[in-house]
């Protein structure tokens, strides 16, 4: 009975989940990082041609390359390694020029202000380690704590109170059914269309990131524990739906206005990691980053304060994790019950 | 706690306030099965009443009791209960026949059996060309229709309908209302709330009135009429001497007026003890005074509610 009535409640919320038309931005929010990693793929694709080109025309050698330093002459330079592949000189005051070689799998760069090397940088070829520490910086940061974040505000917090606004939740409070078991039925609703969208996301990102790597590297980085990693994020995308879904349905039922919940618990969630120790553990961040395959670095051009964000988190086991989200879910949707058992309809008031 | 089945629908002492807003106040009810109708002006707390009886806003204080169930409990409420309220809004998209088969299957009823009540339900409010069309393009009087097919597709012993003749046409209003006394007299229990008194008068068992969200007077409506002792019975006569009716009744020091009408057939008599008033008229009939009819002019809900209500809001 309970299980027909949850079902039932189920199918009637699933088309208004997945076709609302206020539903469009959790597509967006999703569909974002699909558009970076693939931009950054046709980049690399377009980066790895050129490259190939120019050691086709001329190929350096790496040694030769790595022997230039700041200090040296424009002429010491060419005498080492040649014409650049590619150069840019700019006048003004000082004439600097900006010589560009490759090896076939890096671009070396040197710049030069009046003939002097005053800068040496290497974009080394992009490699799957490389990649990965990207994914898993975007994944934490912009994923998990943005995308995912405000697709679960929209989705959830709409469950209850879009019906308040729009005067028909009173239809399944004339029903014979527990509020509690409305309640489930409504937050399965959410997770079902949140993990769909956000899961499907999680795959596409990684289809897309793994667009330009060489199918050699691919096939090893698979058979090498790749398919668990992919497996843990996609896992992890529907452990944080599963988290900020039973959070903001309980929001939905507690406040009027989403946005000041959904303000304070991304204000609590990023705070996460300066807390004590105990508070850190009331949060859905703190058991999602500790299930994440790979630790997010602190690269040197992120801002110090996010940068205290990846690394102060002191990660709890993958059972510790799994069994603390279940619990910070398990006790907020305890309270969503309670509100729910205790929920009037009152529309002028909402 | 185990809930004692009684064929009563109960509040005790009831109150219920919106922040600082009366709802209702110190209701005390015991409602028979029957058609029940809730009368008062805007704002008097028929909804409320409604509402509280249905669990959709709880008491402040008080206890209330339909059939023995509480209505905090709505696992058991709704499958002795079916409500029609005032709300014009439904889930987005559905068909007529999808929202009630919604509800059935909400309440845990498999498909085919859902689909079978629900035809009978739509058939049951003449609903049946138009049950696979939108309910957002229903005309009002077909939404009303289809809120109250949804109140009695379960078959509740209690059917609660908030304004359920409103945006009728004359047809189906009279259709509707027989369907509620075939309702009633099948011993269920129809709580019906409108503002079209005659309407009431006609088909109303008992009536409860509310003004300012109290319960003013409640009751059969000639049980209501005679204890209000503050208003004489009015009673048309029409006979074929009223001016010698009306100078034999005066003999009675319970009647207060005789007003004789502009044809000259009939006179209106106020008195304030109708029994002993009508006993008195037999007598006179004897004495050689043919009265054709005779009938009480104000034993209806217009008038309760006049003297009540509309009373008690022309003395503020």
């Amino acid at each position: 009975m309970i299980l027909r009535q949850i079902a039932a409640v189920i199918r009637l919320e699933m088309t208004k989940t997945f076709l609302s038309r206020r539903g469009i931005w959790t597509y967006l929010l999703a569909l974002a990082p699909v558009l970076i990693f693939l931009g950054h793929s046709f980049d690399e694709i377009g980066n790895m041609q050129q490259r190939a080109e120019w050691a086709a025309a001329r190929k350096v050698e790496t040694a030769d390359l790595r022997s230039i330093t700041r200090g040296m002459s424009l002429v010491d330079v060419e005498v080492a390694v040649g014409e650049p592949h590619a150069k840019s000189v700019r006048r003004g005051n000082a004439r600097v020029a900006v010589y560009q070689y490759t090896d076939g799998s890096n671009v070396f760069r040197f710049v030069f202000v009046n003939e002097v090397v005053t800068n040496v940088s290497v974009e080394e070829r992009d490699t799957l380690a490389a990649d990965s520490l990207i994914f898993a910086t975007v994944f934490q940061f912009f994923y998990l704590r943005l995308a995912v974040f405000f697709g679960c505000v929209g989705v959830f917090t709409n469950l209850f109170r879009g019906e308040l606004v729009q005067k028909s939740l009173h239809f399944y409070l004339l029903t014979p059914m527990r509020r509690e078991v409305l309640m489930i039925g409504k937050y399965l609703a959410g997770l079902i269309a949140t993990t769909v969208i956000f899961c499907t996301s999680t795959m596409l990102q990684i289809l897309a990131l793994g667009w330009h790597v060489d199918p050699t590297d691919l096939s090893t980085f698979l058979a090498g524990g790749g398919w668990g990693q992919i497996a843990a994020y996609v896992g992890v995308t529907a452990a944080a739906c599963v988290g900020y879904g039973s959070v903001f349905l309980t929001a939905g039922l507690l406040f009027k206005n989403p946005i000041m919940p959904a303000a304070f618990v991304l204000a609590w969630e990023g705070a996460n990691i300066f807390l004590p120790s105990t508070l850190k553990h009331i949060s859905v961040i703190f058991y999602l980053q500790s299930l994440c395959p790979v630790v997010a670095p602190p690269e040197a051009d992120i801002p110090r304060l996010l940068r205290y964000l990846i690394t102060s988190a002191e990660p709890a086991s993958v059972p510790v994790a799994l069994l603390g989200l279940s619990g910070v879910t398990a006790a907020v949707l305890f309270l969503a019950g309670r509100l729910a058992r205790r929920l009037e309809i009152n529309y002028s008031a909402d | 706690m185990g809930q004692v089945m009684t064929d009563r629908i109960t509040f005790d002492n009831v109150s219920r306030f919106y922040g600082e807003v009366l709802g209702v106040n110190r209701v005390t009810l015991s409602i028979p099965p029957g058609i029940t109708s809730l009368v008062g002006p805007n704002g008097s707390g028929k909804t409320t009443l409604m509402n509280l009886m249905t669990g959709l806003v709880r008491p402040t204080r008080g206890g209330i009791r339909v059939l023995g169930v509480q209505p905090s409990d709505p696992e058991a409420l709704f499958k002795i209960c079916g409500y029609s309220t005032q709300f014009d809004s439904y889930p987005r998209g559905l068909t007529g026949f999808q929202f009630l088969d919604s509800y059935l299957r909400l309440s845990g009823m498999g498909a085919a059996d859902a689909k079978k009540a629900t035809s009978a339900a739509i058939d049951r409010v003449g609903l049946g060309e138009a049950a696979h069309r939108k309910v957002a393009g229903y005309s009002k009087g077909m939404r009303q229709r289809i809120k109250l097919a949804q109140a009695l597709v379960h078959d509740p012993r209690v059917l609660v309908l908030d304004e359920p003749l409103n945006g009728l046409d004359p047809l189906v209003r009279s259709e509707t209302i027989t369907l509620f006394r075939e309702l009633a007299a099948q011993g269920r229990h129809v709580i019906v709330s409108s503002h079209i008194l005659h309407e009431v008068d006609s088909i109303s068992d008992q009536v409860i009135l509310l003004a300012n969200g109290y319960v003013v007077a409640e009751g059969q409506i000639r049980g209501v009429r005679a204890e209000m002792h503050d208003h004489p019975m009015q009673v048309q006569i029409r006979c074929n001497l009223p001016a010698a009716l009306a100078a034999r009744v005066f003999g009675d020091d319970q009647v207060v007026e005789a007003r004789l009408h502009a044809d000259g057939g009939g006179l209106l008599i106020k008195t304030r003890d109708a029994e002993r008033f009508y006993h008195a008229l037999n007598h006179i009939a004897l004495d050689g005074i043919e009265i054709e009819s005779i009938a009480p002019a104000d034993d209806n809900v217009n008038s309760l509610y006049e003297y009540l209500i509309g009373g008690e809001e022309a003395t503020r």
